[in-house]
């Protein structure tokens, strides 16, 4: 009768609040080994991610067949160790995102202050920016932008900023004009506050925990938009490595080595994963509204 | 039991019957089908099925050996006219009988070009060429302005097989009159008198032959043969293990074991009568100091590329020679070397500062050009050149920015004049896109080594070709790529040593499918 009774009621909350703990502490736990494999990659790496050796090419990871000693994930197809370039790249990958990831936040959060404080047609025209960057389907976009200019990391930064830019705007033109309606906005206002010194003191403060949400979760999309262009080949070019370009690049050996591939693809598969989880995380960890859920 | 075989029995009829039809997955089909403006890898592939020379040549042997096409006989009557006897029961593909008219309508549509596409071709490689004339139905004369050395190999081109006249000029506009539109329309719907006709054409996506009945020599093998563009190469070799086709073209040596693995497929390749190239921009503000540019040849190891890239299958050359050019093949000369010591010291000489040298390359044209072009700025940094790759699909070779890229230079015809010559000839198209220079004594040179009649004469004359090449450099033969095709094992196919570089021939003799 006891055990029905536990069946039939919901388990006490803190049960299923333990197990996504675990996940979130080893998601973090793999963030953060995965930022430090990136930052750290030149001290990490046993070769040159650029060092070719011709006589020892497509060579499989340790413990198969073949083996080139020293190679722990084996060679690629100019007999580059995949281990160096796929951290190389992981490194790449991140710098690239981060840099976009942050240009985003920049330009839509200044767009979206604008809108929410200037109100008027400055915020029409802003959201109707946002609308249009919503109903475009941004890769065709991107892909268009690197075909006419040629790729260069500059604007391959540039594109990857303006692909996440309208979330921002969203988020920050809404809080604005939430917090605006607060009442101790209204007593700043009457003590003689100007609409910069309201901006930078009042209004951005209340603004940074969802911007570092909206940051995190920007940040996997444009991993993928990233891995997206290089892998099509329009991204970072060769030799350089990048984790798409990695798969892109290796996709033709898939049958006779697929450690090129799969050892990039895996990374990314990770770094999404776990940087989505962070985004959860950060969300339920400073979002008032569900603090208390 | 009896029931199992009669089904089996009537399962296998549409078999046999459909074991004459073949499809080829190909890398690249072709936008048009006009011999005489064409002389691409894409498109030598598809020519000599529909399409015959006047005089054509033993393709299984790498000699030259000629053998009578549409001409039965030909003789030269005096130094500079050749008169050759037209063979009588031609038609084309429409039915009409081939005469002189169509002969002397082909040939001069080249030599005394107008339509610009002609006049390109006509001018690199048929430039001694005045005129065709008829004598009589059966009998044409071809003359030429000085004395020729290259007879059969010159009237053996792809360039010059021949096409209907009256069917031509009425593709479009007036029917008495061969115009730029007529040229245009016939390239979009071709036909020749060869042993298969064109069904159906449609560009860059595919190419349909059928068996032509009314071919003047041995009838085609196939009933059917259809080519489909696969660009991927993972996709070729997808759609051969699935059976969706039966051959594919362009297959990497990195494939061939993948390939072989499979018990029902087989591979068959070559080193092609094709060099793959690094050409140099002679007048690059950069690069002028012929001493950077023999730098960049001389850093390069090519046998290491020829053994990383190609198994140790492709060629890699001493100078710009191959076999198939016989008596005028000089594989003793050595204009190009690997010696990194001489190019670190030629850079110090120079005083390079370590300027950053670019190499373009498209990602997927050639056959391991993307991986070349790394290892040979990988290579370059060996010495102390600052290389960068630049991968861009658009050719930049006519670009004046453009420092070195890869290119491709064919064997058009079995002579040097038809490898090295078609492309670094005075005036020809390297010195036309700017990028190399020629003088009055590179002229006089090459004036001796193309119309000497003495083959030793034009030997001499080639080898102080090749020493102005090693002394200011603007091309370095790479290799003769090893291209592979593949198949199942049932399609009895390879290529022939006779051809120019990818003809899928497909006449009687060359193909045949085992009844399995």
């Amino acid at each position: 009768m006891a055990n029905l009774t536990d069946a039939i009621l919901p388990r006490p909350s803190n049960r299923t609040g333990n197990d996504r703990n675990i996940i979130q502490k080893a998601a973090i736990l793999l963030a953060v080994l995965l930022a430090v494999a990136a930052i750290f990659a030149p001290l990490l790496t046993p070769f040159d991610s650029l060092e070719q050796s011709l006589l020892s090419r497509l060579r499989p990871p340790l413990g198969f067949e073949r083996h080139a000693p020293g190679h722990l994930l084996g060679t690629d197809e100019l007999g580059r160790d995949v281990l160096s370039r796929a951290l190389y790249g992981l490194r790449l990958t991140l710098a690239l995102a981060f840099a976009g990831a942050v240009l985003g936040l920049l330009l839509g959060g200044l767009l979206g202050l604008v809108a929410g404080l200037r109100r008027g047609w400055v915020e029409d025209l802003v959201m109707a920016l946002v609308d249009m960057q919503i109903a475009i389907p941004f890769t065709l976009v991107a892909l268009l932008v690197l075909a006419v200019m040629g790729s260069s990391l500059t604007v391959l930064v540039l594109v990857l900023g303006i692909a996440g830019w309208e979330q921002y705007a969203r988020i920050v033109r809404g809080e604005v004009r939430r917090i605006a309606a607060q009442p101790f906005l209204e007593a700043a206002r009457t003590a003689g506050s100007g609409p910069l010194y309201t901006a930078c003191y009042h209004v951005l403060p209340n603004l940074i925990s969802p911007l570092v949400v909206q940051f995190t979760l920007a940040l996997s999309n444009i991993v993928i938009l990233e891995s997206t262009l290089s892998f099509l080949g329009l991204g970072v070019q060769p030799p350089q490595p990048s984790l798409g370009s990695m798969v892109g690049l290796g996709r033709d050996y898939m049958p006779t080595a697929p450690w090129i591939v799969l050892t990039p693809a895996l990374l990314i598969l990770l770094l999404t994963f776990t940087v989505q989880i962070l985004g959860d995380w950060l969300r339920d960890h400073t979002d008032v509204r569900l603090r208390d859920r | 039991m009896f029931r199992l075989m009669l089904t089996t029995t009537l399962a296998m009829l549409p078999l046999a019957a459909g074991a004459q039809e073949i499809t080829v997955g190909a890398a690249n089909v072709t936008p048009f089908l006009d011999p005489g403006r064409d002389h691409s890898n894409v498109g030598s592939q598809f020519y000599y099925n529909s399409f015959d020379t006047l005089i054509n040549r033993d393709h299984s042997k790498l000699e030259s050996k000629w053998v009578p096409a549409l001409a039965t006989s030909w003789e030269l009557i005096e130094p500079t006219v050749m008169e050759l006897t037209l063979r009588e029961d031609v038609i084309f593909h429409n039915g009409d009988p081939m005469t002189a008219d169509d002969v002397v309508f082909s040939l001069n549509r080249m030599f005394q070009a107008t339509f610009p596409p002609y006049v390109v071709r006509a001018k690199d490689r048929l430039g001694n060429f005045t005129e065709a004339e008829k004598v009589d139905d059966y009998t044409v004369r071809i003359h030429a302005a000085r004395e020729e050395p290259l007879w059969e190999t010159l009237i053996s081109l792809q360039q010059i097989m021949i096409i209907p006249e009256v069917y031509t000029k009425a593709l479009t506009g007036d029917p008495e009159l061969a115009e730029d539109g007529d040229y245009e329309a016939f390239a979009l719907a071709p036909m020749g008198t060869g042993p298969y006709r064109v069904a159906d054409l449609q560009p860059g996506e595919k190419l349909v032959w059928e068996r032509f009945n009314g071919f003047w020599g041995e009838i085609a093998p196939l009933e059917r043969a259809t080519v489909v563009q696969i660009a991927e190469t993972a996709s070729r070799v997808t759609a051969l293990k699935t059976g969706e086709v039966d051959i594919i073209t362009n297959v990497a040596p990195d494939q061939i074991s993948l390939i072989e693995r499979d018990p029902n497929l087989k591979t068959e390749g070559t080193a092609t009568a094709l060099f793959h190239v690094m050409i140099m921009n002679q007048n690059h503000p950069k690069l002028q100091d012929p001493r950077i540019r023999q730098a960049m040849s001389l850093a390069i190891d090519r046998d290491a590329l020829n053994e990383a890239l190609w198994l140790g299958k492709a060629v890699v050359p001493s100078t710009h020679t191959m076999e198939e050019m016989g008596a005028l093949h000089q594989p003793e000369l050595t204009t190009f070397e690997y010696d990194p010591e001489r190019a670190k010291a030629l850079l110090e000489e120079a005083g390079y500062d370590g300027f950053e040298i670019t190499y373009d390359t498209a990602a997927t044209y050639y056959t391991n050009g993307l991986l070349a072009a790394q290892a040979i700025t990988e290579m370059w940094s060996a010495v102390g050149i600052n290389g960068r790759v630049n991968v861009q699909d658009q050719w930049s070779g006519d670009d004046p920015e453009m420092m070195a890229r890869n290119w491709s230079n064919p064997m058009y015809f079995s002579d040097p004049f038809g490898s090295f010559g078609v492309m670094w000839a005075p005036e020809g198209p390297s010195e036309s896109e700017g990028r190399f220079n020629t003088d009055a004594e590179y002229a006089e040179k090459w004036e001796r080594f193309r119309f000497s009649t003495d083959i030793d004469a034009r030997k001499a004359a080639y080898a102080e070709l090749m020493e102005e090449m090693k002394a200011d450099p603007v091309v370095l033969p790479l290799y003769r790529p090893f291209e592979s095709w593949a198949m199942k094992r049932s399609v009895n196919w390879a290529p022939m040593p006779g051809h120019i570089p990818y003809v899928l021939d497909f006449r009687a003799g060359s193909i045949s499918l085992a009844d399995s």
